[in-house]
């Protein structure tokens, strides 16, 4: 009994570490980019899943070793980006309300990606898994667990404490903290507000896709995880205060302790239900969120 | 041309059309369909129209209200109702449904009132799934029967598009006369300046509250009716995608212009009947055309149009507006 119980709870913090670090993960690219370009990436969802998906064709259909095409795909997201600011996403940077045409305009390309997948892999199947980077199982008491899913929650651990790291020391860092904090003052003390968009963008998705990666490395996945994780991306961007980088982390491992908790003891559902509400709860009395400065 | 014509002339046009499509379409069912699912698509572009155009708000869960009224009705009538009452009881709750939803955009500006929309219209396609002894699930509800008449005949076939088209003719008609009025105007001094209409003394929470039963009652209106005439609902008949879809209807054709919502809705609802067994390729298309909307046509079809030709003095621009 006491055995069974040690196993629902080992389980949970398991489970609830690994998909809380995803979530905050993606919830931090989300919430670096509004928080400089006032860009609310509604397609954030789309970019996980083609990451997850990037992954798996590299993997499966050519043989690629599933690190190094981790790897690859978050590389890919640079260019991808980049071609991305300079097509669509620096037409807008001096347009006032410009979150509503980009929430549009992020919703087109969630539409376009997503009818793209389904044409494709859609067709090809409904269930995709990634062969473990590790193969093997560590016993965590009585509880087995993957070595495959310990490396990537250490690894999207890692990419968080690095990215905490970028962006309080290093002076790229820096400058897109002060233009979150005030874009013109910023300007005025000589950053280039262009080139910290532009940065933020890449940057941004960069950590969206590497999410998706890790995901997809450490869980199997089909293609309505892209809605579902857009949905909760924004859900804890507006919970924790949109620009928030700290928000985003607090709130997104808070997100994947209750998705582990809820999944275990209720129906995903239900998961799906506590978060909206918890969002419109936020905006209608708080809009600038928990986190807010 | 005498002042009155001239008004009533464009929406005369627009009914005799709208009644001949179906008429002369009525060979070939399939096509018939198309056109009552267009006629459908320019009711609900015309509700968005008031919103999205007129107010200067932008709301993501029209398809939800719309789809509350259709379950509601089918509903009613499984439990014995006659359609007719039904579909007014699913009409008027969609639309006090869609009032109280309108309540956050009292707090909330631009981006944040959408996205909490989207939040809520997510919510409803939930529930639609979630709760499934109402609305039986991801299966949906299928061969629903179609409405009797009086005599105790069905409803169907070509009878069935000419209700359609009547009921958008009185959808535009109706907008048309709402935005001529001083409401219409209240409403467009909302949309160019909150702040301003209020210190004019207009009572922005009532008249906000007032277009956003209109808009969800027309929502209603053409829920009710869709149910019967496809047959078939589910949670995917009212979910995100579709009120993207109403939006870029309105949008592509021309925000706060009687005529463009109707050109939109016109060019882009048949579009994935159309393209038949490539029906998947719609979504890319629809995505493309929401971003050409976003960057290149930000006034849409009727709106660029509008730009195209020499602008007339404004005191002149406003006596002329109506006619177009």
């Amino acid at each position: 009994m006491s055995d069974a119980t040690l196993i629902l709870l080992l389980s949970t913090v398991t489970t609830g570490v690994m998909l809380g670090v995803i979530f905050s993960l993606v919830a931090v690219g989300v919430t670096i980019i509004y928080g400089s370009i006032w860009m609310p990436n509604a397609a954030n969802g789309q970019f996980f899943l083609l990451a997850a998906l990037f992954a798996w064709s590299a993997s499966v259909s050519w043989g690629v070793h599933p690190a190094l095409a981790a790897l690859l795909v978050i590389g890919a997201s640079v260019p991808l980006s980049y071609a991305l600011e300079i097509a669509l996403i620096r037409r807008f940077y001096d347009v006032p309300n410009r979150n509503i045409s980009y929430f549009v305009l992020s919703l087109g390309i969630t539409q376009i990606l997503s009818g793209i997948f389904s044409i494709t892999y859609g067709v090809w199947s409904d269930q995709f898994r990634i062969p473990p980077i590790v193969p093997g199982v560590t016993l965590l008491g009585p509880l087995p667990i993957a070595n495959n899913r310990l490396v990537a929650m250490a690894a999207a651990a890692l990419l968080l404490a690095l990215l905490f790291a970028l962006l309080r020391f290093h002076r790229y860092g820096r400058a897109l903290r002060a233009v979150f904090q005030n874009r013109e003052s910023a300007a005025l003390r000589g950053v280039d507000v262009r080139a910290v968009y532009r940065m933020s963008f890449i940057l941004g998705n960069a950590v969206v896709f590497a999410g998706g990666v890790l995901f997809a490395c450490a869980y199997s996945f089909d293609l309505t995880m892209g809605w579902t994780m857009a949905v909760t991306a924004f859900a804890i961007m507006i919970i924790g205060g949109p620009g928030s980088v700290l928000g985003a982390l607090v709130v997104g491992m808070v997100f994947g302790f209750t998705q582990a908790l809820v999944s275990i003891f209720a129906s995903p559902t239900i998961a799906a239900f506590s978060y909206l509400g918890a969002m419109l709860v936020i905006l209608l009395i708080r809009p600038s969120g928990l986190f807010a400065r | 041309m005498n002042a009155g014509i001239r008004w009533w002339l464009p929406y005369a046009c627009f009914a005799i059309a709208a009644l001949a499509v179906p008429l002369l379409l009525s060979g070939n069912r399939y096509f018939a369909f198309v056109a009552g699912m267009t006629l459908i698509s320019v009711l609900w572009a015309t509700g968005m129209n008031l919103l999205y155009g007129y107010t200067g708000l932008m709301p993501m869960v029209f398809a939800g209200i719309a789809g509350i009224s259709a379950y509601l009705t089918v509903g009613l009538v499984a439990a014995g109702w006659s359609f007719w009452p039904a579909m007014l009881v699913g009409s008027v709750v969609a639309a006090l449904v869609g009032t109280v939803l309108g309540l956050p955009s009292l707090r909330l500006r631009g981006f944040y009132f959408t996205l909490c929309s989207l939040v809520i219209q997510t919510v409803i396609t939930l529930a639609f799934v979630y709760f499934v002894n109402l609305t039986n699930g991801d299966t949906g509800i299928s061969q629903i029967a179609p409405p009797k008449l009086p005599g105790g005949e069905a409803l169907g076939g070509l009878a069935y598009d000419v209700v359609l088209a009547v009921l958008a003719v009185i959808g535009v008609v109706v907008l048309a006369v709402l935005v001529d009025s001083s409401f219409g105007r209240r409403l467009i001094a909302i949309r160019e300046d909150e702040g301003l209409a209020e210190a004019l003394g207009i009572d922005v929470t009532r008249q906000k509250l007032a277009a956003f039963f209109i808009s969800s009652l027309f929502a209603g209106v053409g829920g009710a009716f869709y149910a019967p005439y496809v047959g078939f609902i589910s949670p995917r008949s009212f979910d995100v995608l579709v009120s993207l879809n109403i939006w870029l209807m309105v949008a592509f054709g021309g925000r706060g212009t009687i005529w463009g919502p109707v050109l939109g809705a016109t060019l882009l609802a048949p579009v994935p009947f159309l393209l038949q067994d490539y029906y998947t390729i719609k979504d890319v298309v629809y995505g493309l055309l929401i971003i050409g909307v976003i960057v290149l046509l930000p006034a849409g079809l009727v709106g660029g149009l509008k730009h195209l030709r020499p602008r007339p003095a404004p005191a002149a621009a406003a006596k002329a507006e109506p006619a177009q």
